[in-house]
């Protein structure tokens, strides 16, 4: 199964976090694993938004939009 | 008095339930962070404080980092008897984490908590019955299910949390669940438990967004909503107008009736009704902004034209987030100016609070729509839609939104330098649809207008007073020509004429300082009295006999798209960036380039 970043994974797929690549601001990444963006998480990746605007993803019971900058931090493989 | 601290995540109906419980009138929306002040209400012999939203207790952005230390603040005080938990129940395991974090704080600080499982009659809707005594049980804190808005379970709520915050041994929670990650844990494994199947809740979102957030749909729809919205402004708000200018002209025809003629019937129909009078017409026009403004924050909309907006605007070194102060800057600079610290990014905070007094707010409102009345033919060309002087309000308004857009460039490119690594990026939690609740709408749309009528109304009233007397007299002096405001207007004359405008549009710009619509009633003075005109409502015909070329109009109007003239909007930037020389540098040169292209303006049409 390959690993892709979260901005490069394919629309309407459900993926699972493998790893928050180092690089942002602390305050993010904490927020990131609240949101529940902790390795070993599914989430349903909804697609970017108008004018290849910010990732919209659904991480358990809400919807979520990350801006290109932080999808490109969050590796994630593709579920079976 | 002793205190209960009502504390929640965002679109979770936390401001609705205060409003249940204290029955004071509150700001209610469903855009994150709406909530940017601390709201107080009296709940039986309690005090209820309204915190502001937030999503963590480890703060990102400059709201949810006063919502933090308010609430760490307000729980290390004796007179705090009680913590509220306002969650969506909804969305169990997004909400339970922070609620776990609140209730470890509440702990921690030996302060009783009882969690409110907000919007339960959604889960009735879906068939779904919530254990609530087992997961009270679970949670170590009582647990209600209740529903703001519907009413539902809300009178045992009540008596629950009376008895709670008026026990005199703290209903403290009883569980210690452990660390961050523990919390997390737990809250997946509780709404797996208690909660809804996340496709469920979101089977609807999710098919509207598909639309709402698809790259043709999603623009097109945008632009026909923001198209709409100041369209309607226009056209809706007419007939209302036309009352309201009826109204007055009736009462002023009336109350004249009885004092026949001289200095005060002369005061009465020139200052009063004249001056005072015309300002008020607008009041319609602004309930109308808000009304849809808020249509738009309390059906979820508001949340996705942010994010259709964040790549246009960091383009211009702004957020998606940048959107929503933007929009309510339509209204008002001044709670749009607050409503940015919902913006994480300091840097892009900034920028945002610089170029909001851009935004063509209620008070450009009444000299939009006068000098659009002198310039532009009342016609519908392709109905409503095609209502020239609802198309050209677009353009003005469109305009503050360029010239806004282009400063933040400048300033993001030249002034302001970047660090990407400590810039906080957008993320941004996208709410449920709801069909907004017209309770709050109705409320919010009458204390716009009060509010707006208050702060404008003393100081229209003064200057409007104030020119009226320097005009009057001396009375026989041979007319307002010779008056003493006819001598201060000359003086300042040079000053205005490069813009193609004579003396009484001087005297009413230098009183617009104050705040901008005191331009119409300045005018409407000023020309009253000129004209011994008792009608009122001929304001614009009378600058149209008056013989105001199409330059020196049009100038006028690019002078107040740009110029930033309002007190209060000045001293909320100077509170909030903490800065003097923000405050005085955007009045200056914002001015100036008013000052410029009215000139361009008034020279080359």
């Amino acid at each position: 199964m390959t690993v892709q970043t979260l901005w490069d994974a394919p629309k309407k797929a459900t993926v699972c976090v493998t790893e928050l690549l180092s690089g942002l601001n602390p305050l993010v990444v904490n927020r990131l694993h609240e949101m529940g963006l902790e390795p070993g998480q599914a989430l349903l990746n909804l697609g970017r938004g108008p004018f290849n605007g910010p990732l919209v993803v659904q991480i358990h019971d809400c919807v979520y939009s990350l801006e290109q900058q932080v999808a490109r931090h969050i590796l994630v493989r593709s579920q079976a | 008095m002793k205190k209960i601290v009502l504390v929640g995540k965002p679109n979770s109906g936390k401001s609705l339930l205060f409003n249940q419980l204290t029955g004071l009138r509150q700001k209610v929306a469903n855009y994150p962070g709406v909530t940017v002040e601390l709201k107080t209400g009296r709940f039986k012999q309690f005090e209820l404080v309204d915190y502001p939203g937030a999503y963590s207790l480890s703060s990102l952005s400059r709201d949810e980092e006063i919502a933090v230390s308010k609430l760490n603040a307000a729980l290390q005080q004796d007179d705090t008897a009680l913590v509220i938990c306002n969650l969506d129940a909804t969305r169990l395991e997004s909400s339970l984490t922070f609620g776990l974090q609140v209730q470890a704080l509440a702990r921690r600080h030996q302060k009783a908590l009882v969690f409110a499982l907000n919007m339960a009659d959604e889960l009735q809707r879906f068939g779904h019955q919530l254990d609530t005594a087992a997961l009270s049980a679970a949670l170590g804190s009582p647990v209600y299910a209740i529903s703001a808005k519907t009413l539902l379970g809300i009178h045992e709520f009540r008596q629950g949390v009376l008895a709670l915050a008026a026990q005199a041994e703290p209903a403290v929670p009883t569980i210690d669940h452990g660390d961050e990650q523990a919390l997390r844990a737990l809250s997946r494994s509780l709404s797996r438990q208690y909660g809804l199947s996340a496709s469920l809740v979101l089977k609807n979102q999710n098919r509207i967004d598909a639309f709402m957030l698809n790259n043709v749909t999603g623009g097109l729809a945008f632009l026909v909503v923001m198209f709409l919205l100041f369209q309607s402004i226009f056209t809706l708000a007419a007939p209302l107008m036309d009352a309201v200018e009826a109204g007055i002209g009736a009462l002023a025809h009336w109350v004249t009736s009885f004092i026949g003629e001289g200095a005060t019937s002369d005061f009465l129909n020139d200052a009063i009704f004249g001056g005072v009078g015309s300002f008020l017409v607008f009041v319609p026009q602004i309930m109308m902004l808000t009304l849809i403004i808020g249509l738009l924050e309390d059906s979820g909309y508001l949340a996705r034209a942010a994010l259709i907006c964040h790549r246009p605007l960091s383009y211009f070194g702004l957020s998606g987030r940048s959107f929503i102060p933007y929009l309510s800057g339509h209204a008002c600079a001044i709670p749009a100016i607050m409503a940015a610290r919902t913006i994480e990014s300091p840097r892009k905070r900034l920028i945002t609070m610089m170029t909001i007094p851009l935004m063509a707010c209620s008070a450009r409102l009444p000299v939009y729509a006068l000098l659009m009345s002198v310039l532009i033919p009342e016609r519908a060309y392709l109905g409503v839609l095609g209502h020239l002087q609802g198309v050209a309000f677009f353009v003005l308004y469109l305009m503050g939104i360029v010239v806004a857009l282009l400063v933040s460039l400048m300033v993001s490119r030249f002034v302001l330098s970047r660090d990407e690594k400590s810039d906080i990026p957008f993320i941004l939690e996208l709410p449920n649809y709801r069909l907004p609740h017209w309770k709050p709408l109705i409320v919010r749309v009458m204390s716009a207008a009060k509010s707006f009528v208050y702060r404008s109304g003393p100081v229209i009233f003064a200057v409007t007073v104030l020119i009226w007397l320097f005009g009057y007299f001396p009375h026989d002096a041979g007319g307002l020509e010779h008056s003493y405001l006819g001598q201060i207007g000359h003086f300042i004359e040079p000053v205005f004429a490069p813009l193609g405008l004579d003396w009484r549009y001087g005297v009413a710009i230098l009183m617009s300082f104050l705040a901008r619509e005191v331009f119409v009633g300045a005018l409407g003075t000023l020309f009253g009295i000129d004209g011994a005109d008792e009608n009122i409502a001929g304001l614009a015909a009378n600058i149209q006999a008056d013989g105001l070329t199409l330059g020196a109009g049009v100038g006028l109007l690019l002078f107040y798209v740009v110029a930033l003239q309002c007190v209060a909007t000045v001293a909320t930037i100077r509170a909030e960036t903490g800065s003097n020389r923000i405050a005085a540098g955007l009045v200056v040169g914002y001015g100036l380039l008013a000052y410029g292209l009215g000139c361009l303006a008034a020279n080359l049409l």
